[in-house]
């Protein structure tokens, strides 16, 4: 068999559990997006939100509570993260980033107080998995359907929510905060309970992965913000993001597709420990591609950086 | 009605530059009336107004409208009695969001958001018929994103949005200094029938002598943050442009050329 062909064949081989994964990891991708693009509160919250919801599901599924009270238990973990980074960068008036850094600094700690250790097997344990009838636990099929759902379900709810009065309100305290304020919305108020709820689905992500992968591990962040990232870029590429719809839709179209891309990229033979510099590059070309086109003719002597 | 009570406001209180913004500052507008701020660069009047709206917090003094003490207020909670439409027409407007959005958010200042549907058909229709009277031709660009609009164009919208809802007071903060000079006369003689048709009390900051002499039933000169003289009925119709230069301490040529 020749090359191309053998490629091909593991490529598809895969194709189900990378989907799976896919599904279950767009959520860190819409915990992203959102600080991201709709609050423009660029967030590395999610770094260790992610972790925070594998450690707190371990730990719970450990002791025999039911998967499903698990992931709310995770949601509402993550929420709170992300609320304290929203209150650092307003109260301190410490920059996003660093309040992200910080809070996943300081969550690694408590992510490995909350384990008592670096690793927590939990396979065997029931999942939400086990739950979809028809299908025989354990296989992609059951988390593309359990997955797709919660994606779906996410997604009609922030759609729903993003065009009610409140929902604008959120969006206008990312478009303009000043003005936000000057029309009697609450900017603290917006900010933290949007960054929050962002927080809240990278945890729900994290309990989902813990169950789908049977183990829990405070290392499992490690890396997961720039695949979030490049997975956002490739979604807005690929679907826009003019109107609140695309927006929402980007974030799972994002990451359906990069994550098949990764798997081919390993199919084809790339070695894994050149994943993270492919991913990089690829991101800071999406970022560099606007003023690269711009950089055309004669360049402005000093332009506003606004993406 | 709005009644300021001796407002100070000092800047980098205790250090060499320290600034002395507004020095005891007393103001008051009666309900309907339309007063005009004047005054020299750093005379206090962006600091007053700013004061007004909750952005900078007073040292001491106070601050009413309509009776009600605002004075410890935050912003956001002040902006249900206020309306401010600012200088920079990108300030007042949420440019990533359409006509449309900015209206509805403009419409719910003063009331509580809810989780109902923001952008309705009754809304929109009304969103449509307000924006007409601009005679801009915005009333049928109501999903068209705010950044693709003209600077006069947003500050026209700013001032539709400012107006709605009949606020208690309504501030103006050079709001027409931006534009081009037949884009401001058109958003001037729109706040003009606006601020008259709705009797709104009205607080405008303008370098424009002539609007000074023009508009409004009283002008107020603001010097060091204080008010050094006020203007108002009789003597208010017959002041000139000549006779406020006049009052201006310092070099009055950036004001001739201003009217």
């Amino acid at each position: 068999m020749g090359f191309i062909p053998d490629v091909l064949t593991s490529f598809v081989a895969i194709m189900p559990v990378t989907l799976a994964q896919s599904l279950i990891l767009a959520f860190v991708v819409l915990g992203i997006m959102i600080p991201f693009r709709m609050l423009n509160f660029p967030d590395l919250t999610s770094e260790g939100a992610f972790p925070l919801g594998g450690c707190v599901c371990g730990v719970l599924l450990a002791a025999g509570v039911s998967p499903l009270t698990c992931i709310v238990v995770a949601f509402v973990a993550g929420f709170a993260a992300g609320c304290c980074t929203a209150f650092i960068h307003l109260r301190f008036r410490i920059h996003t980033l660093l309040a992200g850094i910080l809070m996943m600094t300081m969550l690694y700690s408590i992510n490995l107080r909350i384990m008592g250790k670096s690793n927590l097997s939990v396979f065997g344990s029931p999942t939400v998995f086990d739950w979809v009838p028809f299908a025989r636990p354990g296989f992609p099929a059951s988390k593309i359907v359990v997955a797709g759902l919660l994606a779906l379900i996410a997604f009609a709810a922030l759609y729903m929510f993003f065009r009610t009065e409140k929902g604008t309100a959120v969006r206008a305290v990312g478009a303009n905060p000043d003005m936000a304020e000057a029309q009697g919305i609450n900017v603290w108020a917006a900010t933290i309970g949007g960054v929050g709820l962002a927080s809240a689905f990278s945890a729900s992500s994290g309990a989902l992965m813990v169950q789908s992968q049977g183990f829990a591990d405070v290392n499992m962040g490690l890396g997961i913000l720039i695949n979030g990232l490049a997975a956002l870029m490739i979604g807005e590429a690929v679907v826009g993001k003019q109107t609140v719809s695309r927006q929402l839709l980007a974030p799972f179209a994002g990451a359906i597709i990069y994550y098949q891309l990764v798997s081919f990229c390993l199919a084809a033979g790339m070695p894994p420990p050149d994943l993270k510099l492919a991913t990089g590059l690829f991101v800071l070309a999406m970022l560099a591609l606007p003023s690269l086109k711009r950089s055309r003719g004669p360049a402005p002597a000093r332009e506003a950086v606004r993406e | 009605m709005l009644d300021i009570r001796s407002a100070r406001k000092v800047f980098y209180k205790g250090q060499a530059d320290e600034k002395v913004a507004l020095d005891g500052l007393s103001l008051s507008l009666a309900t309907g009336e339309f007063g005009i701020v004047i005054g020299s660069n750093g005379a206090g009047k962006s600091s007053m107004l700013n004061a007004i709206s909750g952005a900078l917090v007073l040292d001491s003094g106070k601050i009413l409208i309509n009776g009600a003490d605002v004075t410890a207020m935050p912003v956001h909670k002040r902006a249900t009695r206020l309306a401010r439409v600012f200088q920079d027409p990108m300030r007042g407007t949420a440019a990533s969001m359409t006509v449309a959005e900015n209206m509805l958010l403009a419409d719910l200042r003063s009331q509580k958001r809810t989780l109902r549907q923001g952008l309705n058909a009754t809304r929109l229709a009304s969103y449509k018929e307000r924006l007409s009277i601009l005679g801009l031709g915005l009333e049928n660009r109501l999903d068209t994103r705010v950044d693709l609009l003209s600077g006069g164009q947003r500050q026209s919208l700013s001032l539709i949005m400012a107006v709605g809802g009949s606020p208690d007071l309504l501030l103006l903060d050079e709001h027409t200094a931006a534009l081009d000079p037949r884009t401001a006369e058109i958003v001037m003689q729109a706040t003009v029938r606006a601020v008259n048709a709705l009797k709104l009390t009205t607080l405008m900051v303008t370098h424009n002598m002539q609007h000074a002499v023009d508009y409004g039933s009283r002008v107020i000169m603001l010097d060091a943050g204080r008010v050094l003289l006020e203007v108002s009925g009789e003597e208010k119709a017959r002041v000139t442009v000549i006779d406020l230069i006049g009052h201006f301490s310092i070099k009055t040529d950036r004001m001739l050329l201003a009217s």
